[in-house]
């Protein structure tokens, strides 16, 4: 597979995962060895976090960090979330969530740009978490987000991509920016249609750390995106409504035919 | 009889002291808390027996566990009068949003072929309301384990002291240990040698395991004299595990977070908001009940979740009990016991 881009860094895999939800530390390890990602997702709100057990841990594996501001319902909680993560993983990269409703855990829109908007003039790369609205996505690009993680569905449902259109309508009008479905895959095809679409990569979580078997699926899922970007690489055939032999009739007896 | 030496009096070390007496062994017992003191991890616990709930330990812990089920039975006998062993089992249930959590926990039942075969029950309103009558207010539907069980620590921890301080077991409280190797354990003042030493020390012996980390949990008891609950109850959650553990007189334990981090500090604003939500989301009776305690601690946890043991000549370690140290201990115990044997040659 060619290489990519993601912000500052080169890479060779397009799938990203989080670090939550799994039955044991070395499940997580493991999983992550398998997905082949190179860049972890961690969660800092509710965790007092540096020089522990669990960060070395994580540390051992060499990936990037991508820390996250799960479980912000404002600006500036994440704002402020932003500032530790920073300070204790030394990295300007940043998730920025900031959830509007607690249940589906849906973007507040309003306080996510308020929230990037103050952090890129602070030198963050932001990675907003956001719905698939394309006027919240070009508002977040007129703040200097590069890169954009719409939802396939809400976390942790599994549906998959509930709106293919709007996904599409964004990689046509965003055609130079990073794009990243975060969120909402269930399946390794969930996956696969996402790169098919163009993206450039995903991001989940529960549908690994939640399954019977951890590792095997993060390793279906690095099958699943490998297998996507092929295919959005070559070119998909576009789809018929008729069916177009792909032998040659010509010669077939014409009582054959229609 | 050879002399055990026993680091920590938490409950894996309590309850190790508690066979080596009965078999004979000369038992002494050190730890850096007071004897009624308490600090350690077992005092936060729930004290629920549940493995066949418990879906996220591995199918080798599942056995342990399993294996711990049974010995709680004897164990509980030789504590007659003291320890009640509850054997009231535990409904799973779901409020109707969630019903997808309870999809997903059948599924993972029914994946592990021996889980399944513990045969949870589907109980239907009428079955429900027939159980636990409070409980069919707020839910249609739920899964009924019969098998499952509780303890209250806190009398176990009270039990095993009483038991042991009648057997003459040498408790040297207000001791933590400085070092221990074979055969010898120091306090600040003085150096113990024994014909074994053990240390069952959680949190405390971090550094003589690698990948040790302590994950916080957090749980509030009330007291409900509005809510009448026999049973246990977990409350199935898209990102939470809740449970509600009765205890004598209307007291309830509500549990647990779990939070990667090292932390003791008491309980967050956040948690004590997600917890008693869920019990009132569970039976509306908790609103006017009382907040009795708030408690945090940290459960002695190594990479792979599974409590392991060190095993060499003067010297026997085991840690890693993580969320199960109630009900493994019994088990650990024991196993523990069989390595003497080699560890006293």
């Amino acid at each position: 597979m060619s290489t990519w881009q993601l912000a500052d860094q080169t890479l060779n895999s397009r799938l990203l995962i989080g670090t939550a939800l799994y039955p044991a530390l070395t499940t997580m390890q493991d999983s992550i060895v398998a997905s082949g990602a190179e860049v972890v997702t961690v969660s800092l709100r509710r965790q007092n976090t540096a020089g522990q057990a669990f960060w070395s841990e994580l540390k051992a594996l060499k990936r990037l960090i991508l820390p996250n501001t799960a479980g912000c319902y404002s600006a500036k909680e994440a704002i402020t979330t932003a500032h530790m993560a920073r300070e204790v993983f030394g990295t300007h990269w940043i998730k920025l969530e900031v959830i509007g409703d607690d249940y589906t855990l849906q973007p507040d829109p309003f306080g996510l740009v308020e929230a990037a908007t103050a952090l890129i003039k602070e030198g963050f790369e932001v990675f907003p978490y956001c719905t698939d609205d394309l006027v919240l996505c070009q508002r977040l690009v007129d703040a200097g987000c590069r890169i954009l993680m719409p939802w396939g569905a809400p976390i942790g449902t599994g549906k998959g991509l509930i709106n293919p259109y709007a996904l599409k309508t964004l990689r046509a009008r965003f055609p130079d920016l990073t794009l990243i479905v975060d969120a909402g895959l269930g399946a390794p095809s969930h996956a696969a249609q996402a790169m098919e679409l163009g993206f450039d990569g995903v991001l989940l979580n529960t549908a690994i750390a939640k399954a019977h078997h951890p590792i095997q699926m993060a390793q279906g899922f690095n099958y699943a995106v490998q297998a996507g970007r092929a295919g959005f690489e070559a070119g998909l055939m576009p789809e018929q409504d008729l069916a177009q032999p792909s032998t040659p009739i010509l010669g077939t007896p014409f009582w054959l035919g229609h | 009889m050879p002399s055990i030496g026993i680091a920590g009096a938490g409950i894996l070390g309590r309850v190790l002291a508690w066979r080596l007496v009965q078999a004979g062994f000369k038992v002494s017992l050190f730890d850096s808390d007071s004897k009624h003191g308490n600090q350690g991890a077992v005092w936060t616990a729930a004290g629920m027996l549940t493995p066949h709930t418990e879906l996220e330990a591995s199918n080798a812990v599942f056995e342990l566990e399993l294996s711990a089920l049974s010995r709680w039975t004897s164990l509980a006998e030789s504590l007659t009068g003291l320890v009640t062993l509850n054997r009231g089992g535990c409904l799973v249930v779901a409020h109707p949003q969630d019903t997808a959590s309870l999809a997903q926990f059948n599924q993972v039942l029914q994946h592990h072929a021996a889980r399944a075969s513990a045969q949870a029950e589907h109980l239907d309103y009428a079955a429900l309301k027939d159980l636990q009558p409070e409980l069919a207010e707020r839910f249609r539907k739920a899964l009924w384990f019969p098998q499952e069980q509780w303890v209250n620590p806190h009398e176990v921890m009270h039990a095993l002291a009483t038991k042991l301080l009648e057997a003459g077991v040498e408790w040297h409280e207000s001791s933590p240990i400085t070092t221990l190797s074979a055969y010898t354990l120091q306090t600040p003042h003085h150096t113990y040698t024994f014909d074994c030493v053990v240390d069952t020390r959680g949190l405390g012996a971090k550094e003589a395991w690698q990948g040790f980390r302590g994950v916080r949990g957090e749980v509030i008891e009330v007291f409900a004299p509005e809510v009448e609950l026999n049973c246990l109850v977990r409350l199935l959650h898209p990102r939470y595990a809740l449970y509600i553990v009765p205890r004598p007189h209307h007291h309830y334990v509500i549990g647990a977070t779990q939070i990667e981090s090292e932390d003791s500090s008491p309980i967050s604003v956040r948690s004590a908001l997600e917890l008693l939500s869920a019990a009132y989301s569970i039976h509306s009776g908790f609103a006017e009940a009382r907040i009795v305690a708030l408690r945090t601690n940290c459960r002695p946890t190594l990479p792979d979740h599974a409590p392991h043991l060190q095993v060499e000549r003067g010297l026997l370690r085991a840690n890693g009990l993580y969320r199960h140290g109630i009900l493994l201990s019994p088990e650990i115990a024991y196993q523990l016991e069989q390595q003497l044997e080699y560890a006293l040659c």
